[in-house]
């Protein structure tokens, strides 16, 4: 499948940037064409996407690694969820200007994701467990869904105050009854995921700990100290607790609110994700313990895995 | 094929004078089957709506059709009037002439509101109430189903359609779509029962509003409104309760004096729980205190929000309608040629039918004469024949295929004298 090795980020990216640009013409002028056009591009920029995916899915299984488990394949994944979702939504509401804010976001990834290309898995050297798997697909969809809520909640933000300015013209949302229903969805989802991401992060830690008596942790214990595990348990809190709030208390759950609560969720999601990226959770440094020899010995072989994937890819990362 | 239509629109035609020309469905089937009786060799199509009577005579041929003042009397016969009284104020129009009038009157291009969609459906019920009398309209059928089809392609092609003109289904159809995903659930609580609400509720019902709430001061008006489309009707006393459950409220009472005031509706507000209210205050004056739309959960218009957003739609089907005129241009001349085309295509036929029995009888008397010839030579006086027959037809053919894109069609006749074709 030599063609595989031939896609590269440039291709879906180019295609969803078109797409962003029709998105962008539609608040100027109207075109009927535009709309199969859009679909189209959307539905290539996928298809090079799922094969791109696909293809590095296989190199990391080849070498034993979770692809998923790195800022690279996890952006990319994160990006692939949203475009899946854009095509989805532009089929459903086509008449809305929902990829102008969907796809920035979705862009954003594929650029940080591409940007990190070269950086470590975030618990390389390690056995994969289910664990790993549960904590990895909890917390990437999580964090998708997060980013959703986030696009739903300006969405409507910005719908209502439109409506309110009696500016009812041709930049055409989702009714507010749409949005509000659809950020309050992603808002029980992202607690859901998140729950699901948390609760699996401390079960690996914990799995960990038992598994490696050497640990530069305490064994048995939470390092709540670290900053990663405790913004992490903010987010999950606050998303508990807006959660817990709206069910039981209609008024929370209507209007601007949850559109507010599904925004700030975000920020504290980019907050915990720089932390992460920041601090580097589960990376080099915590899984060797900080010994020199060992973070020389890791980067050396991460080297090798890249080169190698790299070789095999034949420069198709760009 | 020979076209006439006589009659009076809002354009040029009080109302006073659509009044006595307007026709109920009974009366237009009586007076199709009158019109066969006194031209039974042509055909007649009657549109009447609340804006326009229009009375469409066609026949193959232009003797079997009557004339436009012919028209005129039978129309102002059939409704009791005398000639005079009317005959200023229709138009007529003939052929080509006529056939674009009725494109343009499908497309609504001729509408009072240009580009509103009830005028095609009162096209085709025109159409059937024609076919439904028993008498064969094979002209008139192919008119009227290209004008169907003109109106398709006016409403594909361009934006007239679109956008909307009036305030009810501005607000109906623009802004509740803004904020409610669907009217099916919502409850809507109608105040006054006038001519705007009833209008107002019509695109309600016709977007899916089921739930409906009517109240009025004057509570059998109120019975009326609620009746018609299957809505419950509340006290007037209990207003402020039913402020509280709505979702949707369009106002249009004839009050002088806000029916509901700030202070009121602070109470109501507690009780909604912020749940999204949208106002349509149609009343002049206002129904509605201003300050209720500074509550976040509350949307308030007003008649005034709602006809700027009018004028907008007004001026962007304004600039559509050149697009949608070329269009009924383009399949006028269509129409013509096609039409042409058959009337030349037998013509042609029939010419050439002529030409070469004339070709085969000379063929035959000079071959009886001629004695000894080979086969060889027999063909070659036969092509010879042939290519002379050809090539004395070959201008007038030509001649009548240039006149198809002229649309003139005088040539055609012109030849079928000069040969004496015949039909």
């Amino acid at each position: 499948m030599e063609w595989l090795q031939k896609i590269s980020i440039t291709c879906f990216a180019a295609s969803y940037l078109v797409v962003f640009g029709i998105e962008l013409s539609r608040v100027f002028f109207q075109l009927e064409l535009r709309r199969y056009i859009r679909i189209a591009f959307t539905a290539a920029g996928l298809f090079a996407h799922t094969a791109f995916l696909a293809y590095h899915t296989q190199l990391s299984f080849d070498s034993q690694g979770i692809w998923l488990g790195s800022w690279f394949g996890w952006c990319l994944s994160g990006a692939w969820v949203l475009a899946v979702v854009y095509l989805w939504l532009s089929l459903r509401k086509p008449h809305s200007l929902i990829g102008m804010f969907l796809l920035p976001v979705t862009l954003l990834l594929i650029w940080f994701g591409n940007s990190f290309s070269d950086a470590a898995p975030f618990s390389p050297g390690r056995a994969k467990s289910v664990w790993d798997m549960v904590h990895s697909f909890s917390m990437l969809l999580g964090t998708v869904v997060v980013a959703l809520g986030f696009v739903f909640g300006i969405m409507y933000l910005i719908q209502s105050r439109r409506l309110k300015q009696k500016r009812t013209g041709s930049f055409r949302l989702p009714s507010l009854e749409w949005l509000n229903m659809w950020a309050e969805r992603t808002l029980i989802g992202s607690t859901v995921l998140l729950c699901g991401g948390f609760a699996s992060g401390i079960a690996l830690k914990m799995v960990q700990q038992t598994s490696t008596p050497s640990s530069a942790v305490g064994e048995g214990s939470i390092p709540w100290s670290d900053p990663v595990i405790w913004t992490s348990a903010v987010l999950f809190l606050w998303l508990l607790t807006a959660t817990i709030i709206s069910t039981f208390y209609k008024p929370a759950r209507r209007g601007r609110k949850v559109a507010y609560v599904v925004t700030i969720s975000f920020l504290f999601l980019m907050l915990e994700l720089v932390i992460v990226w920041q601090v580097g959770h589960a990376t080099e440094q915590q899984a060797f313990g900080n010994s020199r020899a060992d973070i020389v010995a890791f980067r050396s072989a991460k080297v090798a895995f890249f080169r190698g994937a790299k070789d095999d890819n034949l420069g198709g990362i760009s | 094929m020979n076209l006439q239509v006589i009659g009076c629109s809002h354009h040029h035609s009080s109302v006073s004078v659509r009044e006595k020309l307007a026709f109920t469905e009974d009366q237009v089937r009586s007076f199709l089957d009158k019109y066969h009786q006194s031209f039974p060799k042509s055909e007649a199509v009657l549109l009447s709506t609340c804006n326009r009577t229009e009375f469409y005579a066609a026949g193959k041929s232009a003797d079997g059709v009557p004339s436009s003042q012919q028209m005129i009397e039978f129309l102002a016969d059939n409704r009791g009037l005398k000639t005079g009284e009317i005959s200023n104020s229709l138009f007529a129009h003939q052929d080509r002439a006529a056939i674009a009038h009725l494109f343009s009157v499908a497309a609504s291009l001729d509408s009072m509101v240009v580009g509103e969609a009830q005028i095609l459906s009162q096209v085709k019920q025109a159409y059937q109430l024609a076919v439904d009398t028993g008498h064969q309209i094979p002209l008139t059928h192919q008119v009227f189903q290209t004008a169907m089809k003109v109106a398709k392609r006016v409403a594909s092609e361009t934006d007239i359609h679109t956008t909307r003109v009036s305030v009810p289904s501005v607000a109906v159809n623009v802004l509740t779509k803004k904020i409610f995903e669907r009217l099916a659930d919502k409850r809507i609580l109608i105040l006054g029962a006038g001519k705007m609400a009833e209008e107002t509720l019509t695109y309600i019902a016709a977007n899916g509003g089921k739930d409906i709430v009517v109240t009025n001061r004057t509570r059998s008006r109120a019975e009326g409104l609620a009746e018609k489309f299957k809505g419950q009707i509340a006290h007037w006393d209990d207003l402020d309760k039913q402020l509280i459950d709505a979702d949707l409220i369009v106002s249009t009472t004839g009050a002088t004096e806000p029916v509901v005031t700030h202070e009121q509706f602070k109470s109501v507000a507690q009780k909604r729980r912020e749940k999204t209210l949208l106002i349509l205050d149609l009343a002049i004056p206002r129904d509605f205190d201003s300050k209720i739309g500074n509550y976040e959960s509350v949307y308030l218009y007003t008649l005034d929000d709602l006809q700027k957003e009018c004028e907008k739609n007004r001026q962007s089907r304004q600039s559509q309608w050149p697009k949608a005129q070329k269009i009924v241009e383009q399949e006028t001349a269509n129409f013509f040629q096609d039409v042409h085309r058959r009337n030349s295509g037998s013509t042609i036929a029939l010419l050439k039918k002529q030409a070469n029995e004339v070709k085969n009888s000379e063929l035959e008397r000079l071959l009886g004469r001629l004695d000894r010839l080979t086969p060889e030579q027999e063909a070659e006086i036969e092509q010879s024949f042939h290519r002379l027959v050809n090539k004395l037809l070959h201008p007038p053919l030509k001649s009548i295929n240039a006149d198809q894109s002229s649309e003139a069609g005088g040539l055609l006749d012109a030849m079928k004298r000069l040969f004496q074709l015949g039909d």
